[in-house]
């Protein structure tokens, strides 16, 4: 056993730099969901590959956050030629490194909630944040922002941390969007109902919200197409809330000082076809960016139409995040 | 020739220094003589290299030991107790004198059974120290002290506390060294093991 | 005079140099790593320190619950290490203490979500206390905070000092026992001597681990009034990219740290030891009576319903997904995902294990080298640096330092197997510094004298006194790399991922169910780890006690 698993570590060793010798290698960061055996990830590659003539190499970091620091810190001399996994929250930072390459793809055929026409950034997914409850334990959930606000404080909610969590920066950016200078206000008045801020959406989820120490949690809209496709359950739902949802969009982007920036840009247009578009809704549990028409799961149908997109252009985020973190903060611990 | 010449020490605190000096021959037994915490340990301590001497030297055939570690010098301590490794068993305690890797020649072997038999401690070699009673346990660190064969034996209290026929099989052992030419240094209490041991007399 | 063989390795430099080596690369690693971060970043504005209201209450909050924890670590670990000691024959106490062992190594997120289903809300506990005790409380807040780490350290904290009231010389035991000594006058004399030596190192150990919690703060402490410097230092660099801020917390971090082993290492480990003399165990008269038997059984079996409660909730969560996890689609093939998670996790546990046991003794050889206490203390200290500086802050500044060479990935798992190393090194050498420095100076003389040095003395007086602790610091030091997920995100991944890997995948895509059964793999994989391991260490010795009976006589009275 402990030959084999060495041999395993020593293939995993010798392998990468053997394939560079044949035929080029993309080398794409992206983040384990997307990776994982029955994530999209090895799906897509299968595809891609076949169309290239190339190989592809996922580097795994623990999420989006991490692929845009490991862009920082590596620079110019990165061995990414292309970063798959930032969002709208991760996306002005990682323009401002000035590491990133135009894509000159052709977006028409994305279907986006919002007009998407950015030069650097290709959306390969997206979906609404929302509060995912437990139909068992609230059978009657409050339906706006307000009602939550304004219910008895014994209802508890799970929400993760602004600082550390793409959902949790979502909250945030969602209530500034809908209440604006308010917002402080509304966090204070929201704060007792908050059962625990967790670092990341996984702590929330699996150790509290489905050990039911919670009916609510700040989760994704699509949240529960997993559970209705793959768990044959409908005991976990979105609540719509009236005054609509905040909006996350999955986004790549080709490195530009990859020496494969010809085969990137293949990858970039190749992932807006229903090739690698079909494997989103149920591997990635998101929206697909481009109309997958009939291909599209029927669990889709059942999920929240939220009435309006909230968003805020990828700048404003960056200008005042750090504003309204604090903002937060003050709120939360006074 | 073991020549001890003006080795003067003092423990950390200690305002007044003792200071010692002393000759003796092969073959001959000299015996410390002095009150308790009058040196007697210490000069043994200082001669087996565990303490080091303000100034003096101790010479062996007229090369100095001075500057020489402890597993350099010709010499084997026994004292009172606490000379035997507790957790390992009395036939690797005494191989270990032999060679310090216990890289040892079926030759080798054959003097250890032989010598725990002439102490009467046959079968005994595989037990632990804890198990043996002190009597047994003196006689297992001289067999080792012996069979290490050198020149000098350091004795510290080795009789001390045992009984009577523990007392005279140990005293006979010593005889034997002494008679095959092993320079012995003895500190003890006991009058009698002065008086059937020693040659001569060193008064601190 | 007959010429004497010399012994391999037995000049002093084979002791000092390689562990003064070893401790020289931590010291030059952490401050490469610190200082590469500043030289990046501007200079940090110190002021900030007291100015920000944010970062006095982290800093106030961070200390506050690393107190309290050590504290109440302390406190349940003490009297279950002496109800241990003084009780050999307990039944099931051979469990207790894998139990014990594996707590510390269990990822944090799989054992958050075991004392949730026991402590939480809903748990199984409060639901028990409120019901028929008309108890009711809060997990969220500090209270959760310090229950976990608890959970984590006290039984960690209890292991070691159970090893340092075993190794209490037997002749003060035996005296006490002679003396019919009570409970207390038996804490005096022989276990308060016994643990006193260990003690400061450890509540700095515990300390150290507390002040660096991050998941189980946030996921328990209720909201962001609960952050700890870890926090702070993870929203600077992957936030706000601000390298000033987050080295400048690291060094308070540090700083405050680094000063308690400082003063552990000033003010603990000075024992005077006799010669360790093996007779039969002699219990204590205070653990023989019934009376005693039953209490101590009692508040035992309370200690271990405390660790078991969430295992046994982690247990019923993952079993339902075993059989899926193993045997996909009902095949009987082994699932090679979860088989191959678990050799790639192995292959690079077992060598860091290997490795940080290695490096361990090394550096506690060189703390015997020297007479110095300056240098003693400088290594030792040194050693527990991993623990201080967090990983986030030395794998960024090393980036920044080995750019563009590191990062490959095929580099990247032997980091990570060095990097894992190194974080369990501090852990090692808790547990093998008393055993290693047990070498009282009637036998260090004899050995002198009788040329056992170098090598031998290694082979023929360490090496058969440390099979056990040995075994023990190898399962830790494996068992922690096994769990570990923050080293390897953060250097990334290759494709393949290892169980931690497998198990936040796994978590990051509703795979509930399989996630909870690789957590439940990985528990019963270390528990597996810990039982091999002390199956080594203790083989040697049953063997040679069972062929070897008199040992359980009492010793002859005229010693």
């Amino acid at each position: 056993m402990l030959t084999r698993a060495f041999t395993l570590l020593f293939l995993t060793l010798i392998a990468v730099p053997a394939f560079a010798q044949s035929t080029p290698t993309l080398t794409i960061y992206t983040h384990p969901s997307f990776a994982a055996d029955w994530g999209p990830g090895p799906a897509v590659k299968d595809a891609f590959e076949k169309t290239c003539d190339c190989q592809v190499r996922y580097v795994v970091l623990s999420s989006g956050g991490d692929i845009l620091q490991r862009l920082r810190l590596e620079g110019k001399s990165t061995q990414a030629d292309l970063v798959l996994g930032l969002d709208t929250g991760t996306m002005e930072n990682s323009r401002q490194t000035g590491l990133l390459g135009h894509h000159e793809t052709d977006l028409s055929a994305l279907d986006l909630p919002i007009n998407w026409q950015d030069p650097v950034f290709v959306p390969y997914d997206w979906g609404y944040f929302a509060f995912v409850y437990d139909t068992e334990q609230l059978p009657n959930p409050p339906e706006s922002l307000d009602a939550l606000i304004a219910a008895p404080d014994d209802l508890k909610i799970i929400i993760q941390d602004p600082r550390t969590s793409t959902p949790g920066l979502g909250l945030l950016l969602w209530m500034r969007h809908v209440y604006g200078d308010q917002a402080s206000a509304m966090w204070q008045q929201l704060k007792d109902k908050i059962l625990t801020t967790t670092k990341s959406w996984s702590d929330g989820y699996y150790s509290l919200f489905m050990s039911g120490e919670a009916p609510l949690i700040l989760s994704y809209s699509t949240s529960p197409a997993y559970h209705m496709a793959v768990d044959n359950t409908d005991r976990y739902q979105a609540v719509a809330f009236e005054e609509g949802h905040y909006l996350q969009v999955e986004v790549a982007a080709l490195v530009q000082s990859s020496d494969h920036k010809e085969l990137a840009r293949d990858f970039l247009e190749f992932m807006l076809t229903p090739d690698f578009q079909r494997h989103i809704p149920l591997k990635n549990v998101m929206y697909p960016a481009t109309d997958l028409g009939d291909e599209l799961p029927e669990v889709f149908s059942h999920l929240i139409q939220p009435s309006e997109a909230r968003y805020f252009d990828p700048k404003t985020v960056t200008d005042n995040r750090r504003q309204w973190l604090n903002e937060w903060l003050d709120a939360m611990t006074r | 020739m073991l020549e001890v010449k003006n080795l003067v020490f003092a423990y950390s605190g200690q305002t007044d220094p003792w200071s010692f000096q002393f000759a003796a021959a092969p073959g001959q037994c000299i015996a410390i003589h002095g009150a308790s915490g009058s040196g007697k340990s210490t000069l043994l301590n200082l001669l087996a290299g565990f303490l080091e001497p303000r100034s003096g030297d101790i010479l062996w055939q007229q090369e100095s030991l001075r500057n020489c570690p402890p597993w350099h010098r010709p010499m084997t301590s026994v004292f009172q107790e606490h000379n035997l490794f507790e957790h390992l068993n009395v036939e690797t305690n005494i191989g270990l004198g032999i060679h310090p890797g216990l890289k040892l020649t079926p030759q080798d072997r054959q003097a250890i059974r032989e010598a725990l038999q002439s102490v009467g401690l046959e079968g005994f070699s595989k037990r632990l120290p804890g198990d043996l009673s002190g009597g047994q346990r003196q006689r297992v660190a001289l067999l080792r002290a012996i069979l290490r064969r050198q020149p000098i034996l350091l004795l510290d209290e080795p009789l001390t506390g045992l009984d009577r026929e523990a007392r005279d099989t140990l005293r006979q052992l010593l005889l034997e060294q002494k008679a095959k030419g092993v320079l012995m240094v003895l500190a003890s209490h006991d009058e009698d093991d002065r008086r059937i041991l020693a040659d001569s007399t060193y008064n601190l | 005079m007959k010429l004497r063989p010399t012994a391999p390795f037995s000049h002093p430099a084979w002791r000092l140099l390689p562990g003064l080596g070893i401790a020289s690369a931590l010291l030059l690693l952490a401050t490469a790593g610190l200082g590469a971060l500043l030289w990046e970043a501007s200079l940090p504005d110190v002021s900030q320190l007291w100015g920000s209201r944010y970062l006095r209450t982290v800093i106030t909050f961070t200390v506050w619950q690393a107190f309290l924890s050590v504290l109440l670590s302390l406190l349940v670990a003490v009297p279950v290490a002496r109800m241990l000691a003084r009780q050999p024959a307990f039944p099931g106490r051979g469990g207790l203490l894998r139990l014990m062992e594996l707590s510390l190594v269990l990822p944090s997120i799989v054992a958050v979500s075991g004392l949730v289903s026991v402590y939480g809300r809903q748990g199984w506990f409060t639901g028990i206390a409120s019901d028929w005790l008309n108890v009711s409380w809060n997990i969220y807040g500090i209270n959760g905070i310090v229950l976990a780490h608890v959970f984590f350290n006290a039984p960690l904290a209890a292991r070691i000092l159970l090893q340092a009231i075993e190794s209490a010389p037997a002749s003060q035991r035996r005296a006490a026992a002679q003396l019919g000594l009570g409970r207390w006058w038996y804490w005096r004399a022989v276990e308060w001597p016994a643990v006193r030596p260990v003690l400061p190192g450890l509540a700095a150990l515990v300390f150290t681990l507390c002040f660096t919690s991050f998941a189980i703060v946030m996921t328990l402490g209720g909201g962001p009034s609960a952050t700890t410097i870890e926090v702070a230092i993870y929203q600077a660099l992957r936030f706000e990219f601000d390298g000033s801020q987050a080295a400048l917390l690291a060094v308070v971090q540090l700083l405050i740290c680094g000063f308690l082993w400082w003063l552990a290492a000033r003010y603990g480990l000075t024992a005077s030891l006799l010669p360790d003399r093996r007779v039969a165990s002699h219990s204590s008269r205070a653990g023989r009576s019934f009376w005693s038997r039953l209490t101590d059984g009692l508040a035992l079996g309370v200690f271990a319903l405390f660790l078991v409660m969430p295992l046994a909730a982690i247990l019923l969560r993952g079993l339902p997904g075993m059989g899926s996890a193993f045997f996909p689609q009902g095949s009987f093939s082994v699932n090679p995902a979860l088989l191959d998670a678990t050799l790639r996790s192995l292959a690079i546990a077992l060598p860091a294990g290997l490795m940080s046991v290695g490096a361990a003794l090394l550096i506690l050889a060189s703390g015997t080298a020297t007479s110095r206490s300056t240098i003693r203390r400088v290594t030792d200290v040194t050693a527990y640096l991993p623990l201080m500086i967090p990983p986030l802050v030395l794998g960024t500044g090393l980036f920044l330092l080995f750019r563009p060479s590191l990062g490959n990935s095929s580099e990247g798992l032997v980091l990570v197997t060095l990097i894992n190393a190194m974080m369990a090194l501090p852990f090692v050498l808790q547990m093998l510094r008393g055993p290693l420095g047990r070498l009282d100076s009637a036998s260090r003389q004899q050995a002198d004298q009788l040329g056992i040095l170098g090598w031998y003395r290694w082979r023929w007086l360490h090496w058969p006194r440390m099979r056990r602790p040995l075994a023990l610091s190898m399962a830790y030091g494996t068992g922690l790399s096994l769990g570990d997920f923050g080293v390897i995100a953060l250097f990334g991944s290759p494709g393949q991922p290892t169980l931690p890997v497998l198990l936040y995948q796994q978590l990051g895509s509703y795979r509930v169910d399989a996630a909870a059964a690789t957590g439940l793999w990985l528990v019963l994989l270390l528990l597996l780890l810990f039982s091999v391991f002390n199956l080594l260490g203790a083989s040697r010795l049953s063997l040679r006690r069972t062929a070897n009976s008199p040992r359980t006589v009492q010793e002859p009275e005229h010693a």
